[in-house]
């Protein structure tokens, strides 16, 4: 606010006017309400997952979603250039929590990633998520370079690779994965060669190749495997790729009806208000149903491109083109994977998916990507 | 200026990027669109197929009851442990569970896994059978850790007088491969019907099995039911037979090998058949083991065997009827004609033997039959000649099926000339002919013809056609080609063999009834002298016949004894008649007076 913008327009002229209304008139509406649409349709969506376990999840979430619109209003209202110049802070806290599961943390699925307040629990690597990706619009839009050296690549990396050590070491290599899409799709935007970008794949290929002999576990191992040919063992670990594919596949173009999917209500489907979330809504609502969430995806995400585009800096475009790549990441791996096109792994839908630290997480990012739109006059 | 063009690069990377965003997602719908519509019906299919599973609801076996509404065959709950593999998360520990339980080895469930049996309909592995309650209960409780393990309950045979009533009523046995490739309405694992009534009957007893289709959740247990189909209950089945007498003269074969046939000559109804030895019949209702099978195979004197109507044997003496009616029908004899038996007659050469060594001195036809004189009917038999004696035996029921509704019934043989030179493939030696006069030789008959036999002469040549089905529709008051009042003389004869002094059927004497009997002794082994066959060992014993019918008067019961080298028919066979004469009418007597 210290130096507007030399190239004002008639809003600005209002928003200067009218300070409170400044942040109305700026909003990105499509965006938030495509957000809040969602996870409108992941309140009824859970409802009908778990109507058929001992706990309904529908008020619960409906705790999460309410204090998720809180973390987006108030991600919102914080100026990311403020979030910027205490990027190196907010990560050291992100680690600080990190580290501090593994002395007061609880279990779940066999990984120590969660912090306990009563009876709602906390992970604090989804907000290490969050914090790499401020920290790294930090560092990366500081390099006002067509393409990153080696050094800044090599920086970058680094700054990602100390939480997801901490993760891995929980262990949870689903959510340490889910940096990955942050760092790639951040260093990719701010400039690699495509020597390098080869040069990556290939290290990854031989990186993919020792994990698969040394680093993985034998059901990891497993996983793989039935993800290549799911038939092979249709009882065991294939169990749940074929039950999502007959879930969504029995949905056919209209769907069952809500509440009406034989696949999840006889409990056919796993995780079924969790990650496969979507095999239910596809089970209930049909072809149609899927077209129409991934209408309001597409509507989010394309949004949140927009806002990067008209970005007032580097920064800004950075850091909403980091928190696009690994909501977009979720989304897209999240659907192929109930569907049966990849691997199944523990990754969540964003809006939908029951769960407190991603459901935070997500609005919070939302939250981050308005407040960067909201800021696009702003030079600084 | 360098910060601006650094940022036109990104958004230019950003476009990119988006555009790379808005391919993957239109290739992921393309993957929606694939299982959704292009494969939709083949999910569909899977998801019923997920959810709803069809079982056999087993229709109930109709029970059996004997003429008296009292029930010989019942069908009892049986619980069988099935094992879906499918739910199986870690097997060892399924089957550690399970053998504690049955308190048996875990390998023994293991190799029952093994063979993979299965019952019809369900899609589970049979891993023990008849669990008692208590075990029942442990599985039920255990449920929810162990889905895979699921309690059928299935229907028994019981057969309430196990050996008693053998051979009559048959059993259960599971359908053979070459059963159900030949067409029938049965399907594999089917128990079916296996000798006696149950084989005979086994449609109407087996009524149909209806069908039931569940919705099922992911656990396999019932959410509700879809459809059902109910099934159609078994018929019930009234037999003719008379449970006490059935028992009575299942006791009085107790240890020795032969049978006993009772039948009401009125109409037919057989009211006791025994086969001895017996087996019990539950042996297959539980899963027969291959050691109990071999047992029942290899055990002395076949007890699979129903020798009443399976099993052939010479006649002997009570052939003698046969004879008598047939010389008085064809006029060769007259009542008064008299032979002289000097204990043995010399004819075409060869010296024949009566069996009495002192002989019977002058005999007419009555006194022939009283004292069973060989000679006499000798001398019969050669002027009658083999055809006009196979005339008779069979118009009499000998030499074919009785058409009772048992099935491997034996047609036994009535030997005549066309039968010498074409099956036989000798020619009839005029001989042969003395020696079927007196009921050996080629000529062979079940027990149960001789029932038959005795039943026309007693209702003076109605044709009889024994049954067991109480509701069986057969012919009565139909006369064969015998004269009533020649059957009414040898009746009369007959009634002596047994009330009078010198009669061979002494034994079989009741007071206060007029039983008429013919006893028959058969020679095992050919003598060449007058040998006692007490002194001979066992098995070559002479085989024991009594042939009976009482009142004489107004025929209600026909009893036949056979007993297999028991000896004498006087005294090995008679006395058996006349213990089940006693038991049937002291019954008679007793609910008469009573009512």
């Amino acid at each position: 606010m210290r130096n507007t913008s030399t190239t004002s327009s008639s809003v600005i002229a209002l928003a200067d006017a009218q300070p409170a209304l400044r942040y109305l008139t700026g909003v990105d509406w499509a965006l938030l309400v495509s957000a809040v649409a969602l996870a409108i349709v992941g309140l009824a969506t859970v409802h009908s997952a778990s109507a058929e376990l001992a706990m309904d999840y529908l008020p619960r979430q409906g705790v999460w979603f309410g204090l998720g619109l809180l973390c987006l209003v108030a991600a919102a209202s914080i100026d990311y250039h403020d979030l910027l110049d205490h990027s190196l802070l907010i990560y050291a806290l992100a680690l600080a929590g990190l580290l501090l599961v593994f002395f007061v943390g609880h279990e779940a699925g066999g990984a120590q990633s969660r912090l306990g307040f009563g009876s709602f629990s906390l992970q604090p690597s989804e907000f290490a998520k969050l914090a790499s990706a401020i920290l790294l619009s930090r560092y990366l839009g500081d390099i006002k370079q067509p393409f990153l050296d080696l050094k800044g690549i090599a920086t970058a990396s680094f700054i990602v690779l100390v939480p997801v050590s901490l993760v891995v070491l929980e262990p949870d290599l689903g959510s340490a994965a889910m940096f990955m899409p942050i760092l790639v799709g951040m260093l990719l935007v701010a400039g690699v060669r495509g020597r390098t970008i080869a040069a990556a794949v290939v290290t990854a290929l031989v990186l993919a190749g020792a994990v698969w002999t040394f680093g993985m576990k034998d059901y990891q191992r497993q996983r793989v495997v039935t993800f290549l040919s799911p038939e092979s063992d249709p009882l065991g670990a294939g169990y749940q790729v074929r039950q999502s594919k007959i879930a969504v596949g029995s949905g056919g173009l209209v769907g069952q009806g809500y509440m009406q999917g034989t696949q999840s209500q006889l409990r056919f489907l796993p995780a079924r208000h969790t990650d496969f979330v979507f095999a239910v809504l596809a089970e209930e609502w049909g072809f149609l149903g899927v077209v129409a969430v991934y209408g309001l995806y597409a509507t989010f995400l394309l949004c949140a491109a927009r806002i990067a585009l008209r970005a007032r800096n580097r920064a800004g475009i950075l850091l909403v083109c980091g928190l696009v790549a690994l909501l977009a990441f979720h989304i897209l791996y999240n659907t192929a994977m109930v569907v049966g096109l990849v691997p199944i792994t523990g990754i969540p839908l964003p809006f939908l998916s029951y769960g407190g630290s991603f459901t935070l997480m997500c609005f919070t990012a939302t939250g981050l990507i308005l407040g960067v739109d909201l800021r696009r006059y702003v030079n600084r | 200026m360098k910060v601006r063009e650094s940022r036109e690069e990104l958004i230019l990377r950003v476009r990119f990027l988006s555009a790379a965003l808005i391919v993957f997602m239109v290739l992921v719908l393309l993957g929606f669109w694939r299982v959704q519509i292009a494969s939709g019906e083949l999910y569909r299919g899977l998801s019923e197929n997920n959810r709803l599973r069809r079982q056999p609801v087993e229709s109930l076996r109709g029970l059996i009851l004997d003429r008296e509404g009292r029930v010989l065959v019942e069908n009892v709950a049986s619980y069988n442990l099935l094992m879906h593999r499918e739910r199986t998360k870690d097997l060892e520990k399924s089957l550690r569970f399970a053998a504690e339980v049955l308190s048996r080895q875990s390998e023994e469930l293991q190799s029952a896994l093994g063979r993979g049996r299965s019952p019809r309909g369900f899609g589970a592995i049979l891993l023990a059978e008849n669990l008692s309650l208590a075990e029942v209960a442990k599985f039920g409780v255990a449920g929810f850790e162990h889905p895979e393990f699921e309690i059928q309950i299935h229907h028994l045979r019981l057969y309430r007088h196990g050996p008693q009533t053998a051979h009559v009523l048959g059993y259960l046995a599971e359908v053979t491969g070459r059963e159900l490739t030949g067409g029938g309405a049965y399907q594999a694992g089917d128990q079916v019907g296996r000798l006696g009534v149950e084989q005979t009957f086994d449609e109407r007893l087996r009524g149909r099995d209806g069908e039931q289709v569940v919705v099922v959740d992911s656990r396999g247990r019932l959410v509700k039911e879809f459809h059902e189909q109910p099934p159609k209950e078994g018929e019930h089945l009234e037999l003719t037979l008379d449970l006490e007498l059935q028992q009575e003269a299942s006791e009085l074969l107790r240890d020795r090998v032969g049978s006993v046939v009772a039948l009401d000559p009125r109409n037919g109804e057989i009211l006791a058949l025994v086969s001895s030895p017996s087996y019990d019949p539950n042996i297959f209702s539980r899963r027969l083991q291959e050691d109990e099978w071999l047992e029942l195979l290899e055990a002395p004197h076949d007890p699979l065997q129903n020798r009443a109507i399976q099993n052939t044997y010479s006649p002997g003496s009570l052939f003698k009827v046969v004879m008598a009616v047939a010389g008085l029908s064809e006029g060769v004899v007259s009542p008064q004609d008299r032979v002289w038996c000097g204990g043995s007659a010399k004819f075409y050469n060869r010296r024949f033997r009566c069996w009495k060594r002192s002989g019977h001195g002058w005999t007419d036809l009555r006194g022939a039959l009283k004292g069973s004189c060989d000679v006499y009917f000798y001398n019969l038999g050669q002027r009658l000649g083999i055809e006009r004696i196979a005339r008779f035996a069979r118009a009499l029921g000998l030499g074919s099926k009785t058409s009772i509704d048992l099935a491997g019934e034996n047609p036994g043989l009535v030997p005549d000339l066309e039968w010498a030179s074409h099956s036989r493939g000798n020619p009839w030696y005029p001989g042969e002919t003395i020696s079927v006069a007196i009921g050996q030789g080629p000529l062979l008959t079940t027990p149960l013809q001789v029932a038959k036999l005795f039943a026309m002469v007693a209702n003076r040549g109605q044709i009889v056609v024994p049954h067991l089905d109480r509701g069986a529709r057969v012919p009565t008051r139909q006369q064969a080609a015998l004269d009533p009042q020649i059957l009414e003389r040898v009746s009369e004869a007959l009634w002596a063999v047994v009330n009078e002094t010198k009669g061979t059927g002494r034994r079989a004497r009741v007071e206060g009834l007029d039983i008429a009997g013919k006893t028959g002794t058969v020679q095992v082994v050919a003598q060449n002298n007058w040998v006692d066959s007490r002194t001979l060992p066992p098995e070559q014993r002479d085989h024991a016949w009594f042939a009976s019918f009482a009142p004489v008067e107004s025929p209600e019961l026909v009893v036949v004894v056979f007993v297999e080298h028991g000896g004498k028919g006087s005294t090995a066979a008679a006395p058996i008649a006349r213990a089940l004469y006693e038991k049937y009418f002291d019954h008679k007597l007793k609910r008469h007076s009573a009512g």
